[in-house]
């Protein structure tokens, strides 16, 4: 059974906005309708994850059901809510 | 800071089919005697012929304010040398010139020259005041009619406008809805209502209001170019923006103190400072997602503040906007649009910097516009002051 309600929070922070978090400010124009119904999406300030010398873990940054992701496309957010909506 | 401030803004609506004025305002501010210079020049005609006759007038007639010259003289330089018109054969522009002197009792002096513009007017808080002038005849050789120069000297208290503006104002609608124009009668008429509806209108709303009206006469398409410009003497608006956490963690409590303590609006700018901010106001930052734009992060709410940015972006922006006097018209409803509306409604701003410094912004892969926040507030403050005639601080934590 999927999940029916996705917390999703966007990190708007200065270093995730300007390196692809305001792309992601467009989920409406790239998230299937029927994943959009079953998302809470919000912004959020900085999560500070982007205060780190791992070089994997780079911004933007989004919080999927309390789980931090890193280096979150459009393409890679729909890939996460769909996990997230068949867990 | 002063106990007064002058507020002075302008508005301006070119004729139909033009696309530069032919009236020119300029404004300037002693930054040790704080005095402010004013002035208004409409030149004969239209277009690109009347903007550098207009240009050339309020330039001369600006900086002959500020020299110990004898007005006479000063004009008859003015009319001297400005260009003959090809058409009309004359060489004409009109001039209005306030200089304006701060007292040590919360008025101000105002020293009014005036050339041929509509008369200027004198409100204390509704009421219009007469100008008692003393007229002057230039008696100049060569000139092709009487050129009579109007003088006066008078006081202003907190709540006194001056208000002057070019022939489109008071000519608007002629022809069409009123057969003389609306004519000094009816704009004084009008700013009375709007003064008694809103007496503490800005100098900017105020001013739009009037060349709105006026171009609204002219059904939308000006008939000739229309300038309003307003000085408003009133007590300081102010506005306290802190950006940037403090130096150490022991100073955030300073911070909250200082923030508690500030009598006007106050703007967080910084995703750290306001989770800070918020920590000591015991409340919550809401991101808002209705205000952003590709270039700049959402605005968010937080109980108790005005406005909540994010940082180094969005005060880049405010400060090439401010440099650039770009109309908030032209911006997209985003923070920097609410943060310059504020900021532009505002006497006197203060900054409080914090000087931590954000590992994540020294990232190589950041763009560079992510500067060094001291250098972005000098930016804001300096256009604040040179552009907009505000009086700002500075202080760091």
């Amino acid at each position: 059974m999927g999940q029916h309600n996705i917390m999703v929070k966007i990190c708007v922070g200065t270093a995730c906005f300007v390196q692809g978090g305001a792309d992601l400010l467009l989920y409406e124009d790239f998230l299937d309708p029927s994943l959009l119904r079953i998302c809470t999406i919000e912004g959020t300030s900085c999560l500070h994850c982007c205060k780190t010398d791992d070089q994997q873990l780079r911004a933007p940054f989004v919080e999927i059901n309390g789980v931090v992701h890193a280096n979150v496309t459009p393409k890679r957010l729909i890939e996460l809510l769909r996990e997230a909506q068949h867990a | 800071m002063n106990e007064i401030f002058i507020d002075v803004d302008y508005n301006q609506t070119y004729k139909a089919g033009q696309k530069i004025s032919g009236d020119v305002f300029l404004q300037s501010r002693d930054p040790v005697s704080q005095q402010i210079v004013c002035t208004l020049s409409d030149g004969l005609g239209s277009g690109v012929k009347a903007n550098v006759l207009a240009n050339l007038t309020a330039n001369m007639a600006h900086k002959l304010s500020f020299s110990p010259m004898h007005l006479t003289k000063s004009a008859k330089i003015i009319m001297n040398t400005l260009p003959v018109c090809n058409e009309r054969k004359i060489s004409y522009s009109t001039f209005t010139i306030a200089d304006i002197r701060p007292n040590l009792d919360k008025t101000v002096t105002v020293q009014l020259i005036e050339y041929d513009n509509p008369r200027v007017l004198h409100f204390s808080h509704s009421a219009v005041i007469d100008i008692v002038a003393q007229e002057i005849e230039l008696h100049r050789e060569g000139a092709f009619k009487h050129e009579i120069i109007r003088q006066s000297t008078f006081s202003m208290a907190q709540g006194g406008r001056l208000i002057m503006f070019t022939d489109g104002v008071t000519q608007s609608g002629m022809g069409r809805s009123l057969p003389l124009g609306w004519r000094q009668a009816g704009v004084v008429e009008f700013i009375t209502n709007i003064l008694q509806k809103d007496p503490h209108i800005s100098s900017r709303e105020l001013a739009e209001l009037i060349t709105r009206k006026a171009s609204t006469l002219d059904g939308l398409a000006a008939k000739d170019d229309i300038t309003c410009a307003v000085i408003y003497v009133r007590k300081p608006r102010k506005t306290l923006i802190v950006t940037g956490p403090p130096f150490t963690k022991e100073r955030d409590a300073q911070l909250g103190e200082r923030m508690r303590n500030f009598d006007g609006k106050k703007i967080v700018s910084g995703g750290t400072t306001a989770q800070i901010v918020a920590r000591l106001f015991q409340t919550k930052v809401k991101v808002d997602l209705s205000c952003w734009s590709p270039q700049v992060p959402p605005a968010s709410k937080m109980a108790g503040i005005d406005l909540v940015t994010e940082g180094m972006l969005t005060l880049g922006k405010v400060a090439t906007a401010l440099e650039n006097k770009t109309s908030i018209y032209a911006m997209p409803d985003d923070a920097v649009r609410r943060f310059v509306m504020l900021l532009l409604d505002s006497d006197h701003v203060s900054f409080i910097v914090g000087t931590k410094i954000n590992e994540a912004h020294q990232d190589p892969s950041i763009p560079v516009e992510i500067g060094i926040r001291r250098t972005i507030v000098g930016r804001v403050r300096q256009a604040l002051e040179q552009n907009y005639l505000k009086e700002t601080v500075l202080e760091y934590i």
